[in-house]
């Protein structure tokens, strides 16, 4: 973990604490710090944890790296995330280790002991399809996904069909919170946006209000920056029309969608949004628009075109998300039979 | 700012140590600070210690403004604003070397080698702190002996004190701590046969094997107690303990050579009750003083029978020394705004 | 205490001569001392040093355990020479001891090892010495002379110092290779060692003794490294040396050797005397009657000079070459010659001292009294202890830093990463400090 940042992988290790302990287990987090800069430090971060010693333990669930490197006869990873500037971040030449020999060595270092934690693991799940793949590719080991569960879904049952899409989670240039702003002002008149949610940076935020202002569509956004109180974020969903989601190349579903699913609402995505088009089938489910302010558009322009559809859409969203059977009290069931 | 709170843990044991940290969490986010609660697993093996405190040393918590350690080895943790509120030592290599018993493993000169080199780790990091404090006068003398580092003291306050409460005083004495042979409960079960006044007991808490337990009420058994002492081997609410130490006569907590007052003892204290302590106490006699908010007697059963028995006859003694145990709390500066400005200096 | 002493003990070594001085004075002491002789099995049909202990041969696997078991710790004598020291290779890694390092060049040692054992080897000079010195080190293209291409390159002091708990060794200039990779402690202490030769049964001059002769000896192993031929090319560049001097070798010589050198002599007109291998009572004779004893030496790889220390012991006059242990003698008790225009500064030397009998005197003088207080086997014994002490107190951190050794082996860690990590996998490395 990097101290002070507090992300889905962090929300996921609570609630995965909190429901074996409804399963009647008794449960505990280690978070162990991380410090990837200068990459030159990743390999006695790696032995750090190697040189952990756990007492008093039956069971150990692994979920990043390096963490699950730690010792134990009785460990299951549910791989949330490998250090991916030494897999396919390093393949897209975007990585914090250096073009030179040690950097290389590196790599090599995170891939054996990597496939060291694999080969020494009783099973391993990974959150995503995406994961599984990379999984296969780099390190040659078999994985079952596990997709995680939302937490408190009692929070996310659709109340009204509102007049704005929303668009929920972290803000950041990954996010492309700005692609829907500049998209917006193709959009139908009719078309109003609610932004809502954390920026990374006070700049990332600082942007967005740039963008609103600059396109002059104060009247049609709303633009909540901050970390938002769950009852807040869940009434912001609950309500609307739509919900737009649309990183870039993200991993997993991602929890704004699966919220979405979860209270029956349309989704918005692009094309190369990663894992969430696994819940949203264009036409069916909400719109796969193209990774353009054009595209996007379209898209929230069809929100408000037949409202009878986009509840459709809602439904069956809602169904296909269930179909999964992603809950809570299967994953712990899964995680440890 | 951004504070790390670096402690060393076992998992699934939840003792005072992590009441010190987990409060002070509660507190550092109610000033508006961002706090990280770093727990990190270690395991006592002497071989196995150097290699986890290498560990430790590569920790690596530059996000944070500042970093405080608390139970052993966290002090190793390296970060140019440190601030040590050292808990204890690992004291089979200190102050319990001498304890053939204890210590567990051999004292020959491959031990001897490891425990100097130890101390010699210690010291070194101890002294990279900017500030060292200590939750007792025992372990600052500990600290300045073995590592020659001098410390400050600073108590650990308990949480939301404002749950405890004074009701009444009743006829029985309470010690609500975990049920072990060094807690000693036993002394006092031992002590009411020698008692002159109907005054009764009751013990509660949880124990980490049947054996103590079993023991207690073999020995009520066999002293023919049953009627005065009321044994509860069970986890006991927060609620719950506030309410008997609410309505108790006072409170008795005497374990043996132990290295802090204990939150017992200052639990009883906010409810307005005196304390039954005895001389080999060791850090409660930090707060106990004898005649004052308590007694302090000798390591016997009749010296625990004859306080007993005052504080039943003289049930004005008893209100008397249990508003001297609130008082002193202020006058020993125990709290937490005090725990935040020095800590946050 | 008790030790484990893993030595050579053959007569012929001078290190097994050595380590049974030491052994006597840590029983001398109080200590319990077992040997593991660790010479080649060949050699054990040899005669041995008078130990006065216990011995074991490296190769018998549960003797050597059962000793060990109980032990406070192991003391390995290590120098460039595998006939001898074949047993503590076998042991240092199973059982780690403290290492007297005799020798800070140990490529000779090395080269035998790594006949048995070649991808350890590439693996260790790699770690050490990077590719460069894999390269070099079996290669004789870039310099046929071994020493000479690899003794700067990968000398191989890392390679037994980095196993070793802690390290004594008996001069300063080869140190810093032993400090950097030794996660113990580190200690100069002066080599344990005795001047036998008993002078009492010299009596008389011998016949052949005239009052004008300067006799000039050296001993031991004669090899190219001992310097003869240009000692022999400076007595032939003076007159007064030439006519004069009488230049004896005593010890073991190779045929060939003896005919280049004595054809060398005879067309110098020199006067050499090679006596080559001889029993104790010549060898006495020959110390007794020398006015100047040549332990010139070069290259000098070794921590110190048992010859020259013999030599000193016995209060003779003695010229050595100015480099490594004989640099770091005190002034006055030694001749100190600049290798640089070598056969000119030996001429300078022997006329001054074979001509000032005063000073010839006083030198051999100041060097017995320098050195039988120095070179006490009694003090070694007590540095042995106490080393053993300290070790126990580094012993935790090195085990630590073996235990990281063996997790990013275990990741295939590549020698540059292994370096390049050196000073991060020691946090607990204290400043090792010489007994200066």
């Amino acid at each position: 973990m990097a101290p002070f940042v507090w992300g889905g992988a962090e929300e996921l290790a609570v609630n995965l604490q909190k429901n074996l302990i409804i399963a009647g287990h008794e449960s505990e987090i280690l978070r162990i710090p991380f410090q990837w800069e200068p990459a030159e430090r990743i390999p006695t971060q790696m032995m750090m944890v190697r040189a952990f010693e756990l007492w008093n333990v039956d069971h150990v669930i692994a979920l990043k790296f390096p963490a699950f490197y730690i010792r134990h006869p009785n460990k299951t990873l549910w791989l949330l995330h490998q250090y991916r500037q030494a897999y396919d971040l390093y393949d897209a030449g975007q990585t914090n280790l250096p073009p030179n020999q040690i950097g290389e060595d590196i790599r090599t270092l995170i891939r054996n002991a990597d496939n060291e934690t694999f080969a020494e693991s009783r099973r391993i799940f990974t959150n995503s399809e995406v994961t599984r793949q990379r999984l296969a590719k780099y390190n040659g080991f078999d994985a079952t996904v596990l997709l995680p569960p939302i937490n408190d879904a009692e929070l996310f049952v659709g109340k009204s069909t509102g007049n704005y899409i929303f668009a929920g989670g972290r803000i950041n240039g990954m996010k492309r919170q700005k692609m829907l702003l500049e998209a917006l002002s193709h959009a139908d008149s009719r078309v109003k946006l609610v932004i809502a949610g954390p920026p990374d940076s006070a700049a990332d935020g600082e942007e967005l209000k740039a963008t609103v202002a600059r396109l002059g569509l104060e009247d049609r956004v709303k633009l909540d920056i901050r970390f938002l109180p769950r009852d807040a974020y869940a009434d912001y969903l609950t309500n609307a029309a739509a919900v737009a989601y649309l990183p870039f190349d993200e991993d997993s579903l991602g929890y704004v969608a699966m919220e979405a699913a979860t209270a029956g609402k349309a989704l918005i995505t692009t094309s190369d949004s990663g894992g969430i088009l696994g819940l949203v089938r264009h036409r069916e489910t909400g719109w796969v628009a193209e990774p353009t302010p054009g595209g996007l558009a379209e898209a929230m322009s069809a929100v408000y075109a037949d409202v009878a559809v986009t509840r459709a859409y809602g439904s069956s969203a809602r169904a296909l998300w269930h179909s999964f059977n992603i809950d809570w009290s299967n994953t712990v069931e899964t995680l440890l039979p | 700012m951004k504070i790390a709170l670096c402690s060393s843990f076992v998992p699934f044991l939840n003792s005072g140590a992590r009441h010190i940290v987990e409060w002070l969490e509660v507190m550092l986010i109610k000033e508006g600070h961002q706090v990280e609660r770093v727990y990190l697993p270690e395991v006592d093996a002497p071989h196995l210690l150097f290699q986890q405190m290498t560990a430790f040393r590569w920790v690596d918590l530059s996000a944070a403004d500042r970093v405080i350690c608390f139970r052993p080895q966290a002090h190793l943790i390296s970060h140019p604003h440190k601030i040590l509120w050292f808990i204890h030592h690992l004291r089979s290599f200190y102050d319990l070397w001498e304890d053939d018993l204890y210590r567990g493993f051999p004292d020959d000169a491959k031990h001897r080698g490891l425990r100097d080199a130890l101390h010699a780790a210690d010291t070194s990091a101890i002294r990279e702190a900017k500030h060292v404090f200590s939750n007792s006068r025992v372990v600052s003398e500990r600290l300045r002996q073995f590592n020659g580092v001098e410390s400050e003291v600073l108590y650990p306050p308990v949480l939301d004190p404002q749950r405890f409460y004074c009701r009444e005083y009743n006829d029985e004495i309470v010690c609500i701590c975990r049920l072990e042979h060094h807690k000693r409960q036993h002394l006092l079960i031992e002590a009411l046969q020698y008692t002159n006044t109907p005054v009764r007991l009751r013990l509660c808490g949880l124990s980490s094997g049947p054996n103590y337990p079993e023991y207690l009420l073999h020995l009520i058994e066999e002293l023919h107690l049953a009627d005065r002492v009321t044994l509860e081997v069970r986890w006991i609410s927060e609620q719950e303990k506030a309410d008997y130490l609410a309505d108790c006569l006072a409170a008795a907590y005497l374990p043996k050579d132990e290295d802090s007052y204990g939150y017992p003892s200052i639990e009883a204290s906010h409810a307005s009750k005196a304390i039954i302590t005895t001389l080999d106490s060791g850090g409660v006699l930090e707060l106990v003083r004898d005649g004052v908010n308590g007694f302090v007697t000798e390591t016997t059963p009749q010296g625990l029978a004859k306080a007993m028995d005052q504080l039943y006859v003289d049930k004005n003694m008893a209100k008397r020394m249990g508003h001297n145990a609130l008082n002193c709390l202020d006058e020993m500066n125990i709290s937490w705004s005090h725990v935040l400005t020095r800590l946050l200096a | 205490m008790k030790l484990i002493l893993v030595t050579p003990t053959i007569k012929a070594s001078a290190i097994g001569r050595m380590a049974c001085l030491v052994t006597k004075s840590l029983v001398a002491i109080g200590h319990t001392v077992v040997v593991v002789r660790a010479e080649i099995k060949p050699l054990f049909n040899a005669p041995t040093h008078d130990f006065g202990v216990d011995m074991i041969r490296w190769d018998d696997e549960q003797g050597v355990l059962d000793a060990a078991a109980d032990a406070d710790a192991v003391v390995y004598q290590i120098g460039d020479n595998f006939p001898y020291h074949e047993g503590c290779l076998e042991w240092i890694e199973r059982l780690p001891g403290l290492v007297c390092l005799h020798d800070f060049f140990l490529g000779h040692l090395f080269f035998s090892w790594a006949e048995r054992n070649r991808e350890a080897a590439d693996a260790v000079l790699k770690r050490w010495y990077g590719e460069e010195g894999a390269r070099v080190f079996f290669d004789p293209s870039s310099d046929p002379d071994f020493i000479a291409r690899t003794c700067n390159v990968a000398p191989m002091t890392e390679w037994i110092c980095s196993q070793a708990i802690g390290v004594i060794t008996h001069s300063r200039w080869g140190t810093p290779r032993v400090i950097r990779s030794c996660a113990g402690p580190v200690e100069v202490v002066p080599l344990a060692y005795d001047a036998p030769v008993d002078f009492s049964a010299v009596t008389a001059p011998s016949p052949s003794r005239h009052a004008s002769v300067f006799r000039l000896l050296t001993i031991g192993h004669i090899n190219p490294n001992k310097r003869v031929a240009n000692v022999i090319r400076a007595i032939a560049s003076s007159p007064l040396l030439r006519a004069q001097c009488v230049y004896q070798l005593v010890g073991h010589i190779q045929p060939a050797a003896i005919i280049q050198l004595s054809t060398l002599a005879s067309s110098l007109r020199v006067n050499l005397v090679v006596t080559g291998e001889a029993d104790d009572a010549t060898l006495a004779r020959a110390v007794a009657e020398a006015d100047i004893v040549s332990c010139l030496r070069w290259p000098s790889l070794e921590a110190a000079s048992a010859s020259a220390i013999e030599s000193m012991l016995y209060g003779k006059a003695t010229i050595v070459t100015d480099t490594g242990f004989y640099h770091e003698l005190p002034e006055g008790c030694v001749e100190k010659i600049s290798h640089d225009d070598e056969i000119a500064n030996v001429r300078r030397a022997l006329e001054r001292l074979f001509t000032d009998s005063t000073a010839r005197t006083a030198l051999g003088g100041r060097a017995r009294q320098w050195a039988s207080t120095t070179y006490v086997p009694e003090n070694y014994a007590h540095r042995i202890a106490d080393m053993s002490k300290v070790c126990m107190k580094t012993r935790p951190v090195a085990d630590a830093e073996h235990f990281f050794n063996g997790v990013m082996r275990n990741w295939g860690a590549s020698s540059e990463l292994l370096r390049a990590s050196e000073l991060m996998m020691s946090p607990f490395r204290a400043e090792t400090d010489l007994n200066l």
